[in-house]
């Protein structure tokens, strides 16, 4: 009974170990200039980076508020340079092997512009009116 | 005066339910059957199979993985006028459903500003921003444009969260449903 009763208390601290680790390690894959990517989890990760880039600047315009178009051209310059940093300087990916810098740098790029303007202009109106 | 913009929380919050209630009824409809899965699974073998062959895999000769190339196009593009047409056919309960809920927003809003724009936009985007509204403030949103950004930014997002986007390589091949058979497939 006592062998049992730590044999089916192992499983639960393997299993526990085991979602920390996989947590650990797909954070650290985030981060990892060593990490191996298939297309779809680099364009996956590169469009949430987008959505959150798009999500966090629309909120920070709007609380400031920065108006005036000129300020969804800095958003655009501001994100593509951001993700490109990221894929090229911190994951250090080979862009050719993903389809080139276009293929790349165009993933959630429409759906981030829509959430950042949307998030701006919702900010915006709700703070200062 | 303006009463303050409470408003666009509601067509916020209306947007996100429609979101869902279209992605359950797409689900109910073409995600969840086993032809879709087929072929989005066909989709995603070519198309990965074909991007290892154009970045230089496998030891084949040139002349032979150019075919082999051609022919995987061909098959990548016909599995996308499928998945596009098997869509189509069940996309027009989705588009109903997208209509009623615009002609709600519609009939609530009408002539009312939603939302402050925060930038002036340019005369051609303004027959979208300002649309049926009084006045000559290019700065008032309308609700067709604020309600267009709410749908784009959730709907397409919540696709993603749920695993329903369409794989890379349809969507590449977006636009093929009434395109004419490639000569080139088998």
């Amino acid at each position: 009974m006592r062998e049992r009763s730590t044999a089916s208390s192992k499983p639960h601290d393997e299993q526990h170990s085991l979602l920390q680790h996989d947590g650990e390690s797909a954070v650290s894959k985030l981060l990892s200039p060593d990490a191996e990517w298939d297309r779809d989890q680099l364009g996956d990760v590169l469009h949430w980076l987008r959505q959150a880039l798009g999500l966090l600047c629309g909120i920070v315009w709007g609380l400031i508020p920065l108006v005036g178009s000129v300020w969804l051209l800095v958003f655009m310059l501001v994100s593509t340079l951001l993700v490109y940093t990221y894929y090229a300087f911190l994951l250090k990916v080979d862009q050719d092997e993903f389809g080139g810098h276009g293929a790349l740098l165009q993933e959630g790029m429409f759906a981030s512009v829509t959430l950042f303007l949307l998030a701006w202009i919702l900010v915006y109106s709700l703070v200062h009116f | 005066m303006d009463p303050g913009y409470g408003d666009s929380l509601l067509i916020l919050a209306i947007a996100f339910a429609s979101a869902c209630i279209c992605e359950g009824i797409s689900w109910l409809l073409i995600y969840r059957s086993s032809s879709y899965k087929a072929l989005r699974y066909t989709i995603d073998r070519t198309s990965k199979k074909l991007e290892t062959m154009k970045s230089g895999g496998g030891g084949a000769k040139k002349s032979s993985r150019t075919k082999k190339m051609d022919r995987f196009e061909s098959s990548l593009k016909e599995s996308s006028r499928d998945l596009s047409f098997f869509k189509f056919k069940s996309g027009a309960v989705v588009a109903l459903v997208l209509l009623v809920v615009f002609g709600l927003l519609s009939s609530l809003f009408e002539g009312k500003p939603v939302a402050k724009l925060p930038f002036a936009p340019s005369p051609f985007i303004q027959k979208m921003t300002h649309r049926g509204l009084p006045g000559d403030d290019p700065t008032d949103c309308s609700m067709v444009f604020f309600y267009f950004l709410c749908s784009v930014s959730i709907r397409s997002n919540l696709q993603k969260l749920l695993g329903f986007a369409p794989p890379r390589g349809a969507a590449a091949n977006a636009g093929m449903m009434f395109a004419a058979p490639d000569p080139k497939a088998r």
